[in-house]
């Protein structure tokens, strides 16, 4: 069996990538809300790692829908998603969810460099200020509905792929949560990056703050894996059968194993805790830890999709 | 400030969470039983069954599905048995027409629908996009892309074609052993009604809660297979 290529796949790796992307969006925007409310404030636009995740958020989502439009069979009908809505269809609750999700996004970010389109609109175009005062007046409503889109987004991914009954291995309670959490460190690992590459400081309260939030982040992510497969094996017949197909010495059982449990999680939990207990983060440090993650969550999103569907009920 | 994003939180959780009743108490409950006042349903009597696919190719022809794809197919198993008694199992392969249908419930247009008058599960290939949600939410496997109207297709008992025009679906009118009954499961003198009464029936899947209507009457002899 060709594991890319077997009896009853239906979304190929089009799909693995649009779930990777609207998760990497959300969490970067989580990630980016909680350095500007907790450490920098009004600064927060000084800094290189808000400064890459307010690139990262909007190009990523975007880039998602792009692949899921054109992966349409009818592609230039895509505007009928928009228009007819199904509240039982997980789908349809997900495009509602990243419309508003990208309207506040777009708000907040222009809130976060407020003081620079101030600056730059003060002689130009006046009446930008007045905007953007009005903006500023309901800044923690505009933040806290960020956070909640953003964590739907991440989470919607996983509901998108349990909605489906003729796949055990999918139609899984533990899914959502884990894509929330792998889309939460992934959202991470693109801001380090993108901040680092940003000529933000390796050494800097920002990294501090995201590790610190990293590691157990990472440890809850191992046991929901666990508790994933378990629950499969514990569930017996199919979802059993799925279970061992996925893990076993297949292609994917190597992709999980060394992938997914090797590179994308216990090498940047150990990279964590390294630059923690030691207090050494340099820049080579901080991106490849970064990488290593953003490569696991990669992985772990075309792992589920296709070993889900290697196994029917 | 901090109130404030208090007072926000508890605003909305209290809004999602009303929004969510409100949703599950007005919708249609998973499970429910949709009260039309025709309801098609199929038995195919694998015993008659030859396996001489004039159901599938009538169902070609009147439907204009186009070749590669099928709506209907007759799957054979085997051979069982030893030389010279050895026979074949034929098993038919299309739209289970579920009550509480998976691809009803993900399609995000609505373009998988239930017929509210005869409970027929089909497809307005107009409004589908071609998400290819409901392929993958058929634990059937029935579902297809059509390559002509690029949306999703599937057996819906002739209701464009056959019905329309008063008349039993092609595969039913096709079939030279009448292995397939047709009819109203809310009609207590319909054909299928009685058949269903009188054989031991089966349907695929059921532990999936999908409440098919497609029945079939399992034939007598098989390979032993724990």
């Amino acid at each position: 069996m060709s594991p890319f290529h077997f009896e009853h796949l239906v979304w190929h790796w089009p799909i693995a990538f649009y779930l990777f992307f609207a998760g990497v969006s959300g969490g970067a925007m989580f990630f980016a809300v909680l350095l500007k409310n907790f450490i920098l404030r009004g600064d927060a636009y000084k800094s290189g790692f808000v400064q890459a995740a307010c690139i990262v958020a909007p190009i990523t989502v975007m880039a998602g829908l792009g692949i899921l439009v054109t992966d349409l069979t009818k592609p230039l009908h895509f505007w009928k998603i928009m228009v007819f809505y199904n509240l039982t269809s997980v789908m349809s609750v997900g495009v509602i969810i990243l419309c508003i999700y990208m309207v506040f996004m777009f708000l907040w970010i222009a809130l976060v460099f407020r003081p620079v389109i101030d600056e730059w609109c003060r002689t130009r175009f006046p009446w930008v200020l007045k905007l953007s005062a009005f903006l500023s007046s309901s800044e923690a409503t505009i933040t806290g509905l960020l956070v909640i889109l953003a964590l739907a987004l991440g989470a919607y991914t996983g509901f998108l792929l349990s909605a489906l009954p003729g796949y055990p291995m999918l139609k899984n309670p533990v899914l959502p949560i884990l894509f929330l959490l792998s889309a939460l460190s992934s959202g991470a690992a693109a801001s380090l990056l993108g901040g680092v590459l940003m000529k933000g400081n390796p050494d800097g309260r920002e990294v501090h703050l995201i590790h610190k939030i990293e590691i157990p982040l990472i440890l809850v992510e191992m046991v929901a894996i666990f508790t994933f497969f378990l629950g499969l094996v514990l569930t017996g017949g199919q979802a059993k059968v799925a279970a061992a197909n996925a893990l076993g010495f297949g292609f994917w059982g190597v992709v999980f194993w060394v992938g997914i449990l090797l590179v994308g999680l216990s090498v940047p939990l150990a990279m964590n805790l390294f630059m923690t207990a030691t207090a050494k983060r340099r820049f080579a440090y901080v991106a490849g830890t970064a990488t290593c993650s953003l490569i696991g969550v990669i992985l772990l999103r075309h792992f589920i999709l296709y070993a889900g569907q290697m196994t029917i009920a | 400030m901090d109130k404030s994003k208090r007072q926000f939180l508890q605003g909305s959780g209290a809004m999602i969470a009303g929004i969510s009743l409100y949703v599950l108490t007005n919708g249609e409950v998973a499970g429910e039983q949709q009260k039309s006042a025709v309801k098609y349903a199929m038995l195919h009597d694998e015993n008659k069954c030859i396996g001489c696919n004039a159901c599938a190719d009538n169902c070609r022809k009147v439907n204009q599905v186009p070749e590669g794809v099928a709506r209907l197919e007759i799957i054979r198993t085997g051979p069982f048995g030893e030389y010279p008694n050895q026979y074949y199992h034929f098993t038919r392969k299309s739209c289970e027409q579920c009550e509480d249908s998976p691809c009803v419930h993900v399609c995000p247009t609505g373009a998988a629908f239930k017929d509210e008058n005869t409970g027929i599960v089909s497809v307005n290939s107009w409004k589908c996009v071609g998400c290819q949600y409901c392929i993958a939410a058929c634990p059937y496997h029935i579902r297809f892309i059509n390559p002509v109207t690029k949306a999703a297709d599937k057996c819906d008992f002739c209701r464009e074609t056959q019905l329309k025009q008063g008349k039993q679906p092609a595969c039913v009118e096709a079939c030279p052993t009448k292995a397939l009954v047709f009819g109203d499961l809310n009609d207590p003198n319909s054909e299928i009604v009685k058949a269903l009464e009188e054989n031991p029936v089966y349907r695929n899947k059921r532990d999936l809660g999908t409440h098919p209507k497609l029945f079939r009457i399992q034939a007598k002899q098989g390979g032993i297979n724990v």
